[in-house]
């Protein structure tokens, strides 16, 4: 008996696998539980965040993909759009017509044929380019904003920790 | 794992000598399930999807999930030339995929020259193919008389020979010798316990066109009388075996605001669909059943499903995202789960458990009845139920007993099982023999101890039900006096 979430959920980690997009690697923390993902997002060059590898976890609802899946870091990233528990908060993650900061375009959000592959890619951009309008992390944003090199030397940092350096 | 999918998926063409196959497969499958396109259906924005996931969608936001602009259900149009070309690709892809595969591997070997490779190669191939049958009993006699054959005939013969997808069984999987479907072995049992039997229904060519030609046929010739047929005299059975698909005609969505919960209830049984439950329930049951029978009438007629085709799909989402879907949702130890700590944490516990095992074998047996020693061992039970249940989900070997499918002598006690469960968990951590649980001979706690050790080596030894104390009573006993059969008047011993 399988539902027609954890099948797609297992088509997703099939295509991922065979052909992983460059700096993600993702899939299933273990078989048994297909609603449960471990994943692991390179820094993207030429950002504070290069050189690090940022462990995440994905938890699915029942009714992928209709619902989108909820997203942590696992390691400290600070970052203006990752609270301070790890929670990604990002427009592709927020279901449609539940729109709690009036700023997201109902394109950017989640739909059913959003992937995780698109989450990824998306968060591995967000890395790069954070969007301050809404932050997560108002120290960050702030940081971000106003001393730049503060902040990077807190990623950079982080960086190393999460490297074990 | 990696080596063991047995998914068709678009990146198969990636490896091969025909990578733009890739993205023309990608174009075949729906955005939403991401399978081949079933039943496809065009929305007003021009989009195409399975006619299932876009009602789905529909019923949840309202729009289309490819550009978000407002769409119904009832624009939508089923998207024949689609369908057709979805359906005659998945017939063409298997060989096509072989072909293209061969060609990869000629390549490669041409470019990497040696002798020595190709020789490997081959070797390689030849007992990839042999080890999975091997896994399939009825499968034994014919493979290791063609295998005994093969190792003679050049190995294009037996590619040919061997019909390429068919007969293939990764490694780890085995057979269902009532479906054919391959099975991961350690599944195995729980699929043998709920299989239906039927193949599958996507195999290939051959079971499809035998599928629509018997349709076809017993459509045209049974139709109008079945159907008479079961309206006069529904119990003949040989017209029932043949359940014919409901036909055309949708259903209509319901306000569910308009109605309470007592007449949603009346609705949901009118249409032969199960009606337990709170209203948000019945509506979400309700729901599902319109997109699986609407969705079924954008189906062409020789693949229309039967009502009890449909009636197992509902079941399928009852049990996963319905009623009876499971709240719990791990049920897997986590990667950084510290055993030792919990083990050190919970010591004190672990200890008086053990000795009140010592305590209860020094109670001799003949003085407890089974009635006496069940509500005991519940009561035990009882008290540890938050600790126990937490080892049941979170221990590794324990864990991994409460899925298996063997006889479970205590199957529904759930407490006792969790104190049998913890006192396996305590010998495995203590290195301490299991406290015997038999009292009655030394050739029963021989038993017992071999249950213990078998748990050790990670066999399911808990379920044994020699080492369970209900089960040594007699069931019943034979009457002393002898009994007269009245009937023939005679004295049985």
């Amino acid at each position: 008996m399988t539902s027609s979430a954890s099948k797609r959920l297992f088509k997703e980690y099939r295509g991922l696998s065979s052909d992983p997009p460059e700096g993600i690697m993702a899939g299933p923390v273990s078989e048994d539980d297909m609603f449960l993902w471990e994943a692991f997002i390179q820094g993207p060059e030429g950002t504070p965040f290069e050189g690090g590898v940022f462990p995440a976890e994905l938890k699915f609802p029942k009714d992928y993909p209709l619902a989108p899946p909820t997203m942590r870091f696992l390691v400290d990233v600070w970052h203006p759009n990752v609270y301070a528990n790890g929670n990604v908060c990002i427009s592709i993650l927020h279901p449609p017509g539940d729109d709690p900061h009036q700023y997201e375009q109902a394109s950017e959000r989640w739909s059913p044929i959003q992937s995780v592959e698109k989450i990824l890619i998306s968060v591995m951009s967000m890395l790069a380019e954070p969007n301050d309008e809404s932050p997560a992390n108002v120290d960050a944003a702030r940081m971000w904003r106003e001393k730049r090199a503060d902040y990077e030397k807190i990623v950079k940092e982080n960086v190393r920790k999460s490297l074990g350096l | 794992m990696d080596s063991s999918f047995d998914l068709p998926d678009s990146t198969d063409w990636i490896s091969t000598s025909l990578p733009t196959f890739a993205p023309i497969e990608a174009a075949l499958r729906c955005e939403v399930c991401k399978e081949f396109y079933e039943n496809p259906v065009i929305t007003s924005c021009s989009h195409t999807f399975c006619s299932l996931c876009i009602r789905r969608c529909i019923s949840s936001d309202g729009k289309c999930p490819a550009c978000k602009t407002v769409c119904s259900t009832d624009k939508l149009l089923p998207n024949y030339v689609v369908r057709e070309v979805a359906i005659r690709f998945q017939e063409a892809r298997p060989k096509a995929l072989e072909l293209a595969r061969q060609d990869k591997e000629k390549d490669e070997t041409i470019a990497s020259g040696g002798k020595a490779a190709k020789k490997r190669k081959f070797d390689d191939a030849a007992i990839e193919d042999e080890s999975p049958r091997r896994n399939t009993r009825s499968r034994t006699t014919r493979s290791s008389q063609r295998s005994n054959d093969m190792r003679d005939v050049p190995i294009e013969v037996k590619d040919s020979e061997d019909e390429g997808d068919e007969e293939f069984v990764p490694e780890g999987f085995a057979r269902c010798p009532m479906c054919q479907r391959p099975k991961k072995v350690e599944d195995m049992w729980q699929h043998t316990a709920s299989c239906n039997g039927e193949p599958e229904p996507a195999a290939g060519q051959s079971t499809r066109s035998r599928h629509a030609a018997s349709n076809s046929d017993k459509h045209q010739d049974t139709h109008d009388s079945a159907r008479r047929a079961a309206r006069t005299q529904p119990n003949a059975l040989q017209h029932r075996r043949k359940e014919l698909p409901p036909p055309m005609s949708r259903l209509p969505t319901m306000n569910y605001a308009l109605l309470n919960e007592s007449k949603l209830k009346k609705k949901l049984q009118e249409l032969g669909i199960s009606a337990s439950g709170k209203k948000e329930l019945l509506i979400r049951r309700h729901t599902e059943w319109l997109h699986l029978w609407n969705s079924n009438c954008d189906a062409s007629d020789d693949r229309r499903k039967t009502k009890r085709e449909l009636l197992k799909e509902l079941d399928t989402w009852e049990r996963t995202q319905g009623g009876n879907a499971s709240t719990s949702t791990a049920t897997v130890m986590r990667k950084d789960f510290d055993s030792r700590g919990h083990a050190s944490t919970h010591k004190s516990q672990f200890d008086d458990l053990i000795a009140n095992a010592r305590k209860k074998r020094t109670i001799p047996a003949e003085n407890r009845s089974e009635e006496d020693s069940r509500p005991e061992q519940e009561v035990k039970g009882a008290q540890m139920v938050d600790r126990s249940e937490k080892t049941s989900t979170t221990d590794p070997q324990t864990g991994s007993h409460s899925n298996s499918d063997v006889a479970k002598p205590y199957e529904g006690n759930e407490t006792a099982l969790a104190s049998i469960r913890e006192k396996v968990a305590q010998t495995k951590l203590h290195g301490t023999p299991l406290p015997s649980l038999n009292h009655e001979s030394a050739s029963m706690s021989n038993l017992s101890t071999n249950a213990v050790h078998a748990a050790h080596e990670g066999e399911p030894g808990i379920q044994d039900p020699f080492s369970s104390p209900s089960r040594k009573l007699p069931m019943f006993s034979l009457p002393e006096e002898p009994v007269i059969d009245v009937e023939s008047s005679t004295t049985v011993q």
